[in-house]
């Protein structure tokens, strides 16, 4: 038995009975976020880049891009590749090593978002057809773990990409230019633990928790992405509730942070 | 792409660097310390415009069990790039520079570090570089002996660590990226305040003479280092000490 | 009575006799080991402010059951060292095949640290009317460098929390703390000791313990 496991039992004892009085460790509404703030631009050497702290969590993306060959079935379209380093500064718990499932679940999830709502026009992205494209590498790297690294990396993506300036001049194709985003995807998550259904989940929570849901919209209020995470089972109303309260917060952060 | 070499580049104008320094001049440099909040130590440092973060975890369980030693604890230093850290992506992962840094720059600190205290224990120090730029490995020498005091890690001395460079047949103190990839030589140090040296590296080309002379500028960086590392770690300290008395604190209601 | 704040390496004295905890002698001169509080007294020690918890003889301490092995019980006891609860030391005499009945993995118990050998074997006892396994209360974790400030000087500070919330209340050394009283007892004295915890290290604590005490029950009435 692991020592975070260990520490849960006394944790989830306390957690558990805040929750029989209505209340979570840190006095939050069930459907409250913690403070989020958003710095971009804060790596120069990247096309792109942003600092997202959600509570004590902090996540940092970076974007690079170059040209490159595009994939074969599709000879048009540029290349978005996300990866995510959970690096062991973040966390007692996390190892040195290639990402593991936890790692490779987490890009793949914010990459959904960016893909799926269409946020980067990849046909944009094309140099030469069937020859040269432009590659978008999304790198989340995780800082400190304090929970809901999910939301925290997909804020950091689509605030990354939104102040994204195309290298063109670095590789003799024209002037720098911005990369234009036509969409703005926000993920939201939410845990249940004992039929209680809370967002934005503490670490402490997210250790107790049974399962995990992330919502991902985008700004017509549509879903583009979800993933339920973790061993637990959800009834259907209980998923239809986390995707009314999901839509109606990706809302909010979308219109406070990343609408000009 | 368009390729330099040191004889397109003049590194002095006027006595003044690239970048406006003189010759024996530092960097800007600005230290945070106990940025993170898992981590039992840590500490934030821009030099130039090199960003790196430290984190030290420890003393804590070894894992595997047969790494441990019966009366001492074992240090363990790993340096990492993020892949958007240089201006070419960098693939994740070690390879074998990072690999030769990490060792290095374990060996900086060990010799301050009192490991008997924690017998069967490792201490973890985390360095990930956010932005390079010249310098990385003494920023994060920098950084990690401010974690392992923001960690409670008890330790005989702090250890600081600067470099000195040939550029244009001079020597300088704390080279910038053009200094460092089209200069003469390149010497990094690490040392304890009184001047014992725990880290020297070097390459390129210097007589025997102009060795000496960057030795002990990297000593004096070094040494204007360990001055910042200290206001910062007291700085800290007084701030928290200063928080005033707060009528309503508990918020559940 | 002086205080500074130090860093490891800083020279506190020239007197090695004054080497107190937390500082190292060298070629007659004392040195600061740690990051922390210079306490000048006859002795100069340096507190810090961070640090695990390093288990002495005599502690109490709250623990979770983490192992069991043929003897001994493994012992999460919140620091980079576990302790070891042999089955002599269970206050009842049973046999190895029913340690789990008795004491299963997950289960937390109020001990003591018995004795911790030079490479921090670390063995804990039962033997005790006061420790015993957790049944009924609840457990907090606070950060075991706040601990002596909560029991404060004599035991005052914790007698009058135990007193003014009416519970009875078990601090462990290693920030793991134990209540047990009615639940409107208990939310008050675990409310207090979460902001002793957020002040320890500031003045006026005492006073302002009180005061909040006495509103809190106040308002309750």
């Amino acid at each position: 038995m692991s020592v975070t496991s260990v520490i849960s039992e006394i944790k989830k004892d306390f957690i558990y009975n805040l929750l029989l009085k209505g209340e979570r460790i840190d006095g939050r509404a069930f459907d409250e976020y913690r403070e989020i703030s958003i710095q971009r631009d804060v790596i120069r050497k990247a096309e792109g880049s942003a600092l997202v702290k959600i509570g004590s969590s902090q996540v940092l993306v970076g974007i690079k891009m170059q040209p490159g060959e595009p994939f074969p079935d599709t000879p048009n379209k540029g290349v978005i590749i996300t990866n995510a380093e959970l690096v062991p500064l973040a966390s007692p718990s996390f190892e040195p090593g290639p990402p593991n499932e936890v790692g490779i679940e987490l890009a793949r999830v914010v990459d959904r978002g960016v893909r799926e709502s269409k946020a980067v026009d990849l046909e944009a992205l094309c140099i030469v057809p069937g020859k040269q494209v432009w590659i978008i590498f999304i790198d989340v790297h995780i800082l400190d773990d304090c929970g809901n690294l999910i939301d925290a990396a997909s804020l950091g993506a689509i605030a990354a990409l939104l102040s994204t300036k195309v290298p063109a001049a670095r590789f003799g194709l024209g002037e720098d230019y911005v990369l234009p985003i036509r969409d703005i995807p926000i993920a939201t998550t939410a845990i249940e633990f004992n039929d209680v259904l809370m967002f934005d989940p503490g670490v402490d929570e997210e250790a107790i928790a049974n399962t995990r849901l992330t919502i991902i919209s985008t700004a017509q209020g549509n879903i583009c992405g979800s993933q339920k995470s973790g061993a637990g089972m959800l009834k259907p109303e209980q998923i239809y509730r986390i995707i009314d309260i999901a839509c109606e917060k990706a809302k909010e952060i979308r219109e406070k942070f990343l609408e000009a | 792409m368009i390729v330099m070499d040191e004889s397109d580049i003049s590194f002095f104008k006027d006595g003044l660097r690239l970048d406006g320094r003189r010759a024996d001049q530092l960097r800007p440099v600005k230290i945070e310390v106990g940025v993170l909040a898992r981590a039992d130590g840590s500490c934030y440092i821009e030099m130039g415009g090199n960003k790196v973060i430290a984190a030290v975890y420890g003393p804590r369980e070894v894992h595997p069990r047969h790494l441990q030693e019966a009366t001492r604890a074992i240090v363990r230093y790993r340096y990492n790039m993020a892949s958007f850290s240089v201006e070419d992506r960098k693939r994740p992962g070690p390879d074998r520079r990072s690999q030769e840094l990490s060792k290095v720059s374990r060996e900086a600190l060990e010799p301050v570090i009192l490991t008997n205290f924690f017998p069967r224990s490792v201490i973890d120090v985390f360095i990930e570089v956010l932005q390079a730029d010249a310098g990385t490995r003494t920023a994060g020498i920098n950084a990690a002996a401010v974690a392992l005091a923001d960690a409670g890690i008890p330790m005989k001395s702090m250890i600081s660590s600067c470099a000195a460079g040939k550029v244009a047949d001079t020597i300088v103190l704390d080279p910038m990226k053009e200094e460092d990839n089209f200069g003469q030589a390149d010497l990094p140090i690490a040392m304890t305040p009184s001047g014992d040296i725990t880290l020297l590296q070097m390459d390129g080309d210097l007589t025997r003479d102009e060795f000496k002379k960057a030795v002990e500028m990297a000593m004096l960086g070094a040494k204007n280092i360990y001055e910042l590392q200290r206001a910062a770690l007291v700085k800290k300290y007084s701030q928290m000490a200063e928080q005033p008395a707060r009528e309503d604190v508990i918020v559940r209601d | 009575m002086d205080r500074k704040v130090v860093v490891p390496g800083d020279l506190l004295s020239e007197e090695a006799k004054r080497s107190g905890e937390g500082t190292y002698v060298k070629n007659g001169s004392v040195y600061s080991l740690l990051y922390g509080l210079a306490n000048f007294r006859d002795k100069i020690n340096v507190i810090p402010l961070a640090g695990k918890y390093m288990p002495a003889p005599g502690d109490n301490v709250i623990g979770v059951v983490k192992d069991i092995t043929f003897s001994n019980w493994i012992v999460d006891i919140n620091s980079p060292y576990d302790g070891l609860l042999h089955i002599s030391e269970f206050p009842v005499r049973i046999e190895s095949e029913e340690m789990s009945k008795y004491l299963r993995i997950g289960s937390s118990i109020m001990t003591r640290v018995a004795d911790v050998d030079p490479t921090m074997k670390v063995e804990l006892t039962l033997n005790d009317k006061k420790l015993g396994p957790i049944k009924t209360g609840q457990v907090i974790e606070i950060s075991h460098t706040r601990v002596p400030r909560l029991i404060g000087k004599g035991g005052s500070m914790i007698s009058m929390l135990k007193k003014e919330a009416n519970c009875s209340i078990f601090v462990g050394q290693n920030g793991r703390i134990w209540i047990h009283g009615s639940a409107e007892d208990m939310d008050l004295a675990l409310r207090t000791i979460t902001l002793i915890e957020k002040e320890a290290h500031t003045n006026g604590l005492t006073d302002r313990i009180v005061d909040f005490l006495k509103k809190e029950k106040g308002a309750r009435s």
